[in-house]
């Protein structure tokens, strides 16, 4: 590494760091809506009720048939061109919208599959102490459950902060795109500057996705479940 | 009828547009599929290789491909694509002359190996350990052993999920129009930018794509029917 090197490194940190923040933000929001979306249409699709479960299996089919690229040009580009006001979103907006929506397929499988993996008999025992269907989902059906979902959400997770450089191409000024820039600035070391990038990222990713593994590792059926859903199995939870 | 629907429809989504762009369309899917197909049939033989590697048990072997393997894993795909376009031209000049599809496939297939990898190596450690002792027993050579008793029955395990990664293999490909191959997005894009059509343009890339993944849905479908009894793993799954 010469002086050269170390002067890059100096100059352009900063910038890659703020781009990492955003990263960061873009990734966090985007859990967040995604889990609370998820976790909603997940149980909803866990109770296997006779009109709603086709519909949400239809949402999860159609996110997975479409590359998040696509569906970010449609939160972008298509939504505002339906003339209502409250869909023309700025870029941010549609960013975080698209994110989450996209998440939310993920988290909706894997809830409704663990939910699912719960043995009939714990439903069976609720009802017979005189548990409504809310009350045995709360008390006893989700408690088992979150032990399956756990290691699945970190696998998400590292999946959306991946999914957040795409966004870098509407124009959000994340870690990808501040590469980018910083590369204009100087555009001789473009390798140099994309590996600080993949770095940043990787510093950040690894770390998460090694504690995926150890949990799935410790939890057999999580395994069973988390990696079916992420390693795009089609139908991992039929 | 139908001609009456024709008419309703068209201030949302004049499919007549569309069709004008006929060419360009199945020119993107053209390059789509392929650019998928030729990382698919690259990235598992490689993955074998890489597999049979991470099975070996040898620490000089296992340490590089562990690294390559988390690397990978922990990096986004866009960046990967772009250090290979941007990046490979650098280190190997002679590779500055190769299209932006050649560069893609390169990206693509370094991304999916690592996958292809662990959905190979889950397959080939499903298969009981008798069965190689046996194959032992008898006399196989290691060749033997994997080409006669293991691979076909590692296949039925591995077959739905290696459908599954193709199907992530196809939607990675909308990535290789950032790096300006003409692969399906581009061609919604160019609609897009030259009638300032985004509904034409973007719904329809959104259907292929949805009828793409409805293909490889059925396939896994009638893959996962016809080994159905077959593998021990479908009965218990």
């Amino acid at each position: 590494m010469s002086q050269h090197h170390i002067d890059v490194f100096f100059s352009v940190m900063p910038f890659l760091l703020q781009g990492f923040a955003e990263t960061l933000k873009l990734s966090l929001v985007g859990v967040l809506w995604g889990s609370v979306l998820g976790a909603l249409l997940g149980i909803i699709r866990g109770q296997q009720i006779a009109f709603f479960s086709p519909l949400i299996g239809a949402y999860i089919h159609i996110l997975r048939g479409t590359p998040f690229l696509v569906q970010l040009y449609i939160a972008y580009f298509v939504l505002p061109n339906t003339g209502l006001a409250w869909l023309m979103w700025d870029s941010q907006t549609a960013a975080f919208a698209s994110l989450g929506i996209y998440t939310s397929s993920y988290v909706t499988e894997i809830v409704s599959a663990a939910i699912r993996a719960i043995p009939r008999g714990q439903w069976e025992a609720s009802f017979a102490v005189g548990f409504t269907r809310m009350q045995s989902l709360r008390h006893v059906i989700l408690p088992q459950s979150v032990g399956l979902i756990m290691p699945s959400l970190g696998g998400v997770y590292v999946n959306l902060i991946k999914a957040t450089s795409i966004v870098s191409v509407v124009g959000i000024a994340e870690l990808t795109r501040q590469g980018e820039i910083s590369i204009l600035r100087f555009p001789a070391d473009i390798l140099y500057i994309y590996l600080l990038v993949a770095l940043l990222y990787f510093a950040f990713c690894f770390p998460v996705l090694m504690t995926v593994d150890w949990l799935e590792r410790r939890t057999k059926v999580g395994a069973k479940y988390g990696t079916a859903v992420l390693s795009g199995r089609l139908e991992a939870a039929e | 009828m139908l001609e009456l629907l024709g008419q309703q429809i068209v201030p949302i989504y004049n499919y007549r547009i569309v069709l004008q762009y006929a060419d360009e369309f199945s020119r993107g899917i053209g390059n789509t599929l392929s650019a998928a197909a030729a990382s698919l049939v690259l990235s598992i033989a490689f993955g074998f290789l890489l597999a049979l590697i991470r099975l070996s048990g040898r620490s000089w072997l296992t340490y590089p491909a562990a690294a390559y393997t988390h690397s990978i894993r922990a990096t986004p795909l866009l960046l990967q694509i772009y250090i290979v376009y941007f990046g490979l031209p650098l280190l190997i000049p002679a590779t500055g002359r190769w299209s932006e599809v050649v560069l893609g496939v390169i990206a693509l297939t370094l991304h999916t190996t690592p996958y292809m990898a662990e959905i190979i190596r889950s397959g080939i450690v499903s298969v009981p350990r008798g069965q190689r002792e046996g194959a032992i027993a008898v006399g196989m050579t290691p060749i033997q052993q994997y080409r006669h008793i293991i691979l076909p029955q590692a296949f039925t395990n591995t077959l739905p999920p290696l459908l599954g990664q193709s199907a992530i293999l196809v939607k990675d490909t909308s990535l290789l129009s950032l790096i300006t191959v003409f692969d399906l997005v581009s061609a919604g894009m160019l609609l897009n930018s030259e009638r300032i059509r985004p509904n034409e343009g973007f719904l329809s890339v959104a259907v292929i794509y949805l009828a793409i993944y409805c293909v490889m849905l059925m396939l896994s479908r009638v893959a996962e029917h016809y080994l159905a009894g077959t593998s021990r793993k479908a009965r218990t799954a």
